[in-house]
């Protein structure tokens, strides 16, 4: 067989339209970004104040207390080939009821 | 806590670390050797070590040298990080988010460590996280401005539209002086900001901050655009009237822009003439223009169709253009226009005829009396106005006056196709590719000919044509490189024919691996967009990756595997089974055997050519910045795929896609129901016949599948779990329990 | 037939015609590069009569202009370059590689002020010679040789956009002067 691949060794493009699109694939994910952007327009101290006022306004999700049955959960698992998270959180949209959860997600929603 | 080391030893660290960034991999290993000499248990280097090592490919060694490392040293915020990027190469997204927030939490600061985890949120579609991030990053630079368009995109994604324009404006209302006229990221970032505006249904606010940052906006196009559509939105008549004419003075040629026009116009979609007028108009003021001659024979009828079909036919014949029929047989689920479109053909082939006009063929254009049997002989190949021995007939006359025309023998091979005769079709259209070898086009039809008459090895050869065949593996090397999806499939599709179902199995892998790849593709524009600046691009680019899978090309290349893996099952069932029958299974399994051999060979060939070419090839050549080293593949005939003992697992892995993102595919549907029922999960079986009978109740593969539901539910009812039952019982009523 | 600006969604049919149509090839990412770095550039022409067969057809792309502005121009100047340009052996004939060029370079000048637009092209390829030379005025610059993967040498062509830019200094001028008179009444 061929051995051990020789490390630091480009495969070379073939053409020159190979080598341009090579180089410019490469250069994507460069980290030499933000830091050098403009800063000299801005307002240093309206920014600042401006901070303050965008507080996170990331809103909980309410999250329904249900009790679920791990059996319920451990059907849905095995009958519609669902993560335990998912299982468990389609059950209690459901007030745990383990048919009418397994109904709603058969039924067709287009 | 980093563990501590000597000041010598401290500056060979960095250099360790600058080589990585350099990728002089080799240097960097040797450097972190130098210090693990004196200090074998420090976890940072380690950890770096472990980082070239993955970049070298060596990606299990490097693995667990990188827990190791974190070992060593458990409170190091570099152990951490390396640690999320090893899980990061190996795609397991949710591990390497784990990693890299233990990282930050043991460095807040660290602007790497916030901008890995940021991009690798909103890769894995994790808003709030984002957002979060997004945050803080801002706070840590506020004075950049791509950190604030950072943050709007993340809320603008996360559906949270009037938080992102605050976040936009907050960024203006900020800067001392406006930005220059030619400060694209200012240009892009206000037409960002209207779109957002759009997007909230106030078109009001949406046309006047338009008209406020209009004039020296850069992206000419767009804000022709969106002030039209804002105007048509708004019902200012006059003024969208006027904003369609601009935008159909710079591009005649946009469908959309008609109909927009005539929409704000508010014309009578029965008023035939007022809207032909329109389009004329526009024939006029462009001599060279095609739409506003071809679109009015959507919706003229009667004579008036026939008149205005006569004038464009008669036009684009006598110019030869080949695409005529093409562009004309939407036209034929009406059968009045069909007929008439025929019958035009017919009397304009006869004119030339009777004209004696041969000189009109000129150079490779069909022209004259050739343009109108060329044109006959797709009309009656096609399927709504089918009568092949009519379009062979045509199609030879063709041929017997302009003997070399490469568009003859490809309808020919086409005709040829729809007889059902792939031989014949591909020898023709090999024909028609020996006519004009320096066309990829015809080479292409070629080869997809082979591939339906299940020439696997002739079609490579012909596909080698026009391939880098220096490509380490050879010409499919460079078309899985190349991500030929379309030959790939139709490769996996004839290897089935053949009853080579593992070479079968890889090209459809292929094809699921590219798709993968597509996606993975998006990750370098999460920074790369940013700071090039171009944000409705980006958003346009995130929110079609969302549902890339619904492609056709996916769903086609899925459903080939899916079938594949069925037929294995089945046929394992029937060898196993007391029903098989000896012969047949017998017959099969010599074929398979057959297969599996020549499969071998072949795979010992490709690896001996490779190896030669290794060996010639000139180590000390073409050293330069390095890439992922070249990995070989192990299987390059299917035979491990072939082997799996799990193959209903496999197809739900293809299967699971299909339902998601293209479940008003039928044969999806269909597909998922055969899967599922094998896997005696019933509850997903009857959702996939389900929803099959929600998209067309009247194909005949659903109402088999329906009644093969009520036998097995008829005998296995009493041994399913009672709650299963119960749902079974009473959601599938398509055929009466008896 | 219908031209307009290349979406993302079009990326995997232009990447196909790209296959069907030419022997230089690339990977999506490098479509996307396009697509993301100068969105306004490239435009596709779609096949608008053909019926769809799934709800999940994508348009059918029968002919494009892959377009980009040179990163770091050797010569100092801003310019664009035509990185692809091809249309399906079935759709010539009528203009659409014409068209589609038109709008790439008008969107050139508009939008990243370039001063002219550069590509290569086979020395072989007649008709694509022709359609550059006589069709757009561009000039043949100079050959490079084994330009292509398979040793064909290419030439290396030019069109200076002044012509446009003064189109458009023309429009605005216009533009302000109907301004200025409505301003008046």
């Amino acid at each position: 067989t061929t051995g051990d691949v020789e490390d630091e060794v480009q495969q070379q493009a073939k053409s020159a339209e190979d080598r341009k699109a090579a180089t410019a694939l490469a250069s994507l994910d460069s980290n030499g970004d933000d830091a050098a952007s403009s800063g000299a327009h801005v307002d240093q101290e309206a920014v600042s104040k401006a901070m303050k006022n965008l507080g996170s306004a990331a809103v909980e999700k309410e999250v329904k207390k249900v009790k679920v049955d791990p059996a319920d959960v451990a059907l849905l698992v095995d009958e519609l080939d669902l993560t335990k998270a998912k299982a468990t959180e389609l059950l209690k949209a459901h007030d745990g009821d383990a048919v009418q959860a397994m109904r709603a997600f058969i039924a067709v929603s287009f | 806590m980093p563990q501590p080391l000597s000041t010598k030893e401290n500056s060979l660290f960095r250099q360790v670390i600058r080589y990585y960034e350099d990728k002089q991999y080799k240097r960097g290993l040797k450097a972190a050797e130098q210090i693990l000499k004196k200090n074998p248990k420090h976890g940072d280097t380690m950890a770096m070590k472990a980082l070239i090592m993955n970049q070298q490919g060596k990606t299990d060694e490097a693995f667990a040298l990188g827990k190791e490392a974190l070992t060593a040293d458990m409170k190091s915020h570099i152990c951490w990080h390396v640690y999320g990027l090893l899980y990061r190469h190996q795609k397991n997204f949710e591990e390497a988010m784990k990693a890299y927030k233990f990282a930050l939490k043991l460095e807040p600061d660290s602007h790497q460590i916030q901008r890995d985890l940021a991009f690798l949120q909103i890769q894995m579609r994790d808003y709030q996280g984002y957002i979060q991030s997004r945050t803080s990053m801002l706070q840590a630079r506020s004075q950049v401005r791509q950190n604030w368009t950072a943050l709007a995109v993340a809320h603008h994604l996360a559906g949270d539209l009037s938080q992102a324009e605050k976040v936009l404006t907050t960024y203006e209302d900020s800067l001392k002086s406006s930005p220059s006229r030619t400060d694209y990221e200012n240009s892009e970032a206000v037409m960002y900001k209207n779109s957002i505006i759009a997007e909230m249904g106030d078109y009001q606010r949406a046309l006047d901050h338009l008209e406020s940052i209009a004039k020296y906006n850069l992206d000419r196009l767009a804000v022709l655009e969106m002030r039209a559509e804002y105007l048509a939105n708004l019902k200012k008549k006059d003024e969208a009237i006027k904003a369609y004419r601009a935008l159909l003075d710079r591009n005649p040629e946009h469908p959309e822009y008609y109909n927009k026009l005539m929409d704000v116009m508010g014309l009578d979609a029965n008023d035939q003439s007022a809207r032909k007028a329109i389009y004329d108009e526009y024939a006029k003021k462009n001599p060279r223009c095609d739409g506003a001659k071809r679109l009015p024979l959507d919706f003229l009828t009667g004579d008036a169709f026939r008149e205005a079909a006569k004038k464009y036919l008669t036009l684009m014949l006598d110019k030869g253009v080949p695409s005529t029929f093409a562009n004309f047989k939407h036209l034929y689920v009406d059968s009045s226009k069909k007929d008439t479109l025929g019958s035009l053909a017919q009397e304009y082939l006869d004119a030339k005829r009777t004209s004696g006009d041969t000189s009109s063929s000129n150079g490779d254009a069909l022209k004259g009396e050739p343009a109108g049997l060329y044109f006959l002989a797709q009309h009656f190949n096609y399927h709504l106005s089918r009568d092949l021995a009519k379009a062979m007939e045509f199609v030879n006359k063709g041929i017997e006056l302009v003997p070399d025309s490469v568009e003859f023998h490809m309808t020919k091979a086409r005709i040829w196709k729809h007889y059902g005769n792939t031989q014949k079709a591909s020898e023709t259209m090999e024909q028609a590719r020996n006519l004009d070898l320096k066309d990829r086009y015809t080479n292409t039809k070629a080869a997809k000919y082979q591939l339906r008459n299940n020439e696997s090895d002739n079609a490579l050869k012909t596909m080698a044509l026009f391939t880098k065949n220096d490509t380490p593996g050879g010409p499919i090397s460079d078309l899985l490189d190349m991500q030929s999806v379309w030959y790939l499939t139709e490769d996996g599709e004839a290897s089935v024919r053949n009853g080579n179902i593992g070479l079968a199995l890889k090209r459809f892998h292929a094809v699921y691996d590219i798709f993968d790849v597509w996606q993975e593709d998006q990750f370098d524009f999460h920074s790369f967009s940013l700071r090039k600046g171009q944000i409705r691009a980006y958003v346009d680019m995130i929110r079609w990756e969302d549902h890339i899978r619904e492609h056709p090309f996916y769903t086609r290349a899925a459903l080939g595997a899916i079938a594949a893996y069925l037929g294995m099952y089945d046929s394992k069932q029937m060898v196993n089974g007391v029903n098989g029958s000896a012969d047949a299974s017998g017959d099969e399994a010599a074929e398979k055997k057959k297969a599996a051999k020549k499969a071998r060979k072949e795979a010992q060939k490709v690896e001996r050519e490779a190896a030669e070419k290794a060996a010639k090839q000139d180590p000390n050549k073409a050293k330069g910045a390095a890439a992922e080293p070249v990995k070989k593949d192990d299987d390059p005939n299917g035979l491990r795929l072939a082997a799996t003992t799990e193959p209903l697992v496999v197809a739900t892995k293809f299967l699971a896609h299909i339902l998601e993102f293209s479940p008003k595919n039928i044969d999806g549907q269909v597909a998922g129901f055969e899967v599922y029922l094998r896997r005696e999960k019933y509850l997903l079986a009857l959702r996939c016949l389900t929803a099959a009978q929600a998209i067309d109740a009247s194909n005949p593969a659903v109402h088999e599948q329906a009644v093969r539901f009520r036998q097995v539910l008829n005998s296995k009812l009493s041994s399913l779990p009672s709650k299963v039952a119960d749902v079974a019982k009473s959601d599938f009523t398509a055929i009466d329990a008896s | 037939m219908d031209i307009r600006r290349l979406e993302a969604r079009d990326i995997p049919l232009i990447q196909h015609a790209n296959l069907e149509n030419l022997p230089e090839n690339y990977f999506m990412k490098y479509y996307l590069y396009h697509a993301l770095s100068w969105p306004q550039l490239s435009y596709v022409a779609v096949d608008v009569s053909r019926p769809k067969k799934t709800p999940y057809d994508y348009p059918k792309i029968v002919g494009y202009v892959l377009a980009k502005m040179e990163e770091e121009p050797a010569d100092g100047v801003q310019h664009g370059h035509i990185t692809s340009l091809s249309v399906m052996r079935t759709h010539r004939r009528l203009g659409i590689a014409e068209k589609l060029m038109r709008q790439a370079q008008l969107a050139m000048v508009e939008t990243f002020g370039a001063q002219y637009v550069s590509l290569h092209v086979r020395v072989s390829n007649k008709a694509a010679i022709h359609l550059y030379t006589k069709t757009l005025g561009f000039d043949n610059e100079k050959s490079e040789a084994k330009y292509y993967a398979d040793g064909e040498d290419a030439y290396c062509m030019r069109l200076e956009l002044s012509a446009i830019r003064n189109q458009i200094q023309e429009a605005a001028e216009a533009e302000e002067e109907e301004g200025n008179v409505n301003d008046g009444d």
